[in-house]
């Protein structure tokens, strides 16, 4: 027979079938630990070089995992080297010699992912559900395709916002659901530096757009409301510039707005007069006051009447404090102490103060803007570097924001009014106001507890999350996080997360900018992105929402003219 | 290499057999090379790998040894005269039954003087696309099998057109290290050999 002939029979030719993009098989694990997913090994005969498997895995990548009959979406939590001899590490194939390296990675020594089943897909659901079951042993896993991510994250819409895009999946959207998003208090957390400013403008952005709550955003550092410069001096705009109708800037610091070119709609003062013992309770860790001196502040109140900082601060008319002193109701230490603290309210010190009450109640301003659906970015101009002016400001506002939020909802159950606005709240620096020791008694632990009884709901932005109480942080609804490396700001991120241990070391690995780690009530399950760029695109994308918005209004205000 | 005659079927069994020729050729028979000899009354060929050869004395090698002075006439006639001939040993590795090969031992062996021939380059490519006979040849007792598998991977590898030959090497490389990813110095030699 010659080799002609032979050759036609083509008996065992292997498949030249080009391999399909599975990247492993399950070999184990459990729903609450995780999959164990042993990797391919290479196979250079299809462009796969031994380890290139391993190397373009990434914790916090999509996968997705063929069952049986269910098809389930997993993020990779882990990736580890193994081999079928234990004996390997001992006796490795000489680096020189490529062959013998090239054939053990590509049939001895293989890759092991971890990978968290976060929701399944089976015939009979046309949306993904959350896991309550894990695919059987030997199931392929797939890298998810854009499809798939498509498939877990809808469509953007007016009420899906685009965040950002899957690692290494460019151009493929991940959208945040706003409408949950604002349902709950909701957190931005990393380290200095890493985004967070940028994300919760993002979101902002997103959250004015679609309209589903108005936002009352306490600017500790000028983020928000007008241009903003990153660290290579290239300039963002603001929320006010981007929404030229829908938001407006009200400053503590006019002349500081006015030297950053800022466009300001008005400017709050608070009178000492308004100032109440609640009001400063909140600043006992930052005045150091002790609980004696906070308790003191009641009495004062009570005795003294409306004017009682002005009193206390009154250096020349002493008759009413000397009073209290000589009865003796209040300690001659506390009250000193008191004394002392309370010369931060001098009016030189915050220039927002003012002694008596000022001409406008901007409490009130800000609650019937709100209501009208505007948003408020509340400027701090050089009060933002003193923490005592935002925790004061931030409180006070808040305090009597929330207590009209109460009454209107309350009117409204009674069926004599009108449903309040869903309102978020952000703060910054919130482990200021949410830690363990005040949360249980200040208006923000109430309000992210309360969740969104009363339509108002906390958007804090932190760096330092294991600062904020445990009960709020389990409260949160969605955390974005950015890279966090302390060990006790990781695990309070995740307090109160099922199955978050495998997200830990995702979220260490995050890079330091850009990168955000996405879980909780707006995703449908957790998810690292890429966080979109604060660019023209995203302008144009909220340009075209005003527009378009603002057609819809035109016309149905033509409508109903007509009718 | 085209398919030739080398000897006749001296004794065989389902594991192997041996044939007997005159003396060798520089090129034929040698270890580790492919042969096939017929089975079933010509339905199958039984594929093997020579593992052994053995030139045995007789009565007139050994009178001759001891002679003195010996002209080279007398050697190369006794030598092209053999009153015994050369042994040569086959592992079975397969069979090739109505076209399709099978790495598996044969279900007959071949009969008593029936012809044994070498296995074309073609031959020897189409058997050693799967490499599933090389766990025989790692089973075999009286086989020395490292040596056999390095040289019946590199008669494979030279069967094979130049461009095909790194790929094919890989491949065997990695079913080795499957059979014998328990052993690795084992391993590491054999691949060390396999090596281009």
């Amino acid at each position: 027979m010659t080799d002609s002939e032979l050759d036609k029979f083509g008996i065992f030719k292997k498949s030249d079938a080009p391999r399909d993009n599975s990247i492993g098989i399950v070999i184990g694990g459990s729903l609450s630990k995780g999959l164990d997913v042993r990797l391919d090994f290479g196979d250079v005969e299809h462009g796969v070089p031994a380890g290139k498997i391993i190397e373009d895995m990434a914790v916090g990548k999509y996968v997705v995992i063929g069952g049986k009959s269910k098809k389930f979406f997993a993020i990779v939590t882990d990736i580890s080297l193994d081999s079928n001899n234990p004996d390997l590490p001992k006796a490795p194939p000489d680096p020189d010699d490529t062959f013998t390296a090239d054939v053990y990675g590509s049939s001895i020594a293989f890759g092991r992912l971890q990978v968290s089943p976060m929701l399944l897909m089976d015939e009979e659901s046309k949306e993904p559900r959350p896991v309550k079951t894990i695919p059987a042993h030997f199931s392929k896993v797939y890298e998810a395709t854009p499809q798939d991510v498509n498939l877990v994250f809808g469509q953007e819409d007016a009420s899906h916002w685009h965040i950002g895009s899957p690692l290494d999946m460019e151009g493929v959207k991940v959208n945040l659901d706003l409408k949950r998003f604002v349902e709950r208090s909701s957190g931005v957390f990393g380290k200095s530096g890493t985004g967070k400013s940028f994300i919760t403008r993002t979101i902002l952005a997103g959250i004015i757009k679609a309209q589903s709550a108005v936002n009352l955003i306490f600017d500790m550092h000028n983020d928000y409301g007008w241009a903003v410069r990153d660290e290579h001096g290239r300039e963002y705009k603001g929320l006010r510039q981007l929404f030229t109708s829908g938001v407006q800037v009200i400053t503590l610091d006019p002349e500081t707005s006015r030297h950053r070119g800022s466009k300001v709609d008005g400017t709050l003062q608070i009178g000492l007069d308004q100032i109440e013992p609640e009001d400063v309770e909140m600043l006992a860790g930052v005045f150091g006051l002790s609980d004696v001196q906070v308790g003191a502040l009641y009495y004062l109140r009570r005795k003294l009447g409306k004017q009682w900082i002005a009193q206390l601060l009154d250096e020349h008319d002493t008759a009413a404090v000397d009073e209290l002193e000589e009865a003796e109701k209040v300690q001659k230490g506390t009250l000193r102490a008191i004394q002392r603290k309370f010369e931060m309210f001098r009016p030189d010190r915050m220039g927002f103060i003012r002694n008596g009450m000022p001409p406008d109640d901007m409490v009130d301003y800000i609650f019937n803007a709100l209501n009208r659906g505007t948003n408020i970015v509340l400027e701090f101009g050089v009060y933002g570097n003193t923490l005592a002016a935002y925790v004061l400001v931030a409180n006070f506002l808040t305090r009597r924001i929330h207590a009209k939020y109460v009454d209107k909802k309350n009117k409204a159950a009674g069926q004599v009014g009108e449903e309040p606005k869903p309102l978020v709240i952000t703060i910054e620096e919130a482990h200021k106001f949410l830690d363990p020791d005040i949360a249980q008694h200040t208006i923000f632990g109430n309000i992210a507890r309360e969740l969104r009884k009363y339509n108002v709901t906390l958007l804090i932005v932190d760096q330092r999350p294991s600062g904020i109480d445990d009960e709020v942080m389990s409260q949160i609804g969605t955390r974005v996080t950015c890279l966090l490396d302390n060990e006790a700001d990781i695990k309070a991120v995740f307090s109160g997360v099922s199955g978050a241990g495998q997200l830990r070391e995702v979220l260490a690995r995050l890079d330091t900018q850009q990168q955000a780690l996405i879980l909780g009530h707006a995703v449908p399950m957790p998810v690292v992105v890429k966080t979109r760029d604060y660019d023209e695109k995203l302008y144009e994308a909220v340009v075209d929402s005003v527009g378009t918005s603002r057609k819809h209004a035109e016309r149905k205000k033509a409508i109903d003219g007509e009718e | 290499m085209n398919e030739m005659n080398i000897g006749r079927l001296l004794r065989s069994a389902t594991t192997g057999y041996v044939f007997g020729c005159s003396v060798p050729e520089p090129e034929v028979p040698h270890f580790g090379m492919f042969v096939k000899a017929p089975a079933q009354r010509g339905q199958s060929e039984v594929v093997g790998l020579i593992y052994n050869i053995a030139i045995e004395d007789d009565l007139f090698v050994r009178q001759m040894a001891a002679t003195p002075n010996l002209s080279e006439t007398y050697i190369q006639d006794q030598r092209a005269n053999r009153q015994v001939p050369i042994e040569v040993s086959v592992l079975c590795v397969g069979y090739r039954n109505g076209g399709q090969y099978a790495h598996a031992l044969p279900p007959q062996p071949p009969i008593t003087l029936d012809w044994i021939n070498t296995c074309a380059d073609a031959e020897v490519r189409d058997f050693t696309q799967r490499h599933d006979y090389l766990q025989l040849i790692l089973d075999a007792p009286d086989a020395p099998a490292d040596e056999l598998i390095v040289a019946a991977l590199q008669r494979a590898v030279e069967s094979r057109p130049p461009e095909d030959r790194e790929r094919y090497r890989r491949e065997a490389g990695r079913e080795l290290a499957k059979l014998l990813s328990r052993d690795l110095p084992r391993l590491q030699r054999l691949l060390k050999r396999l090596a281009p």
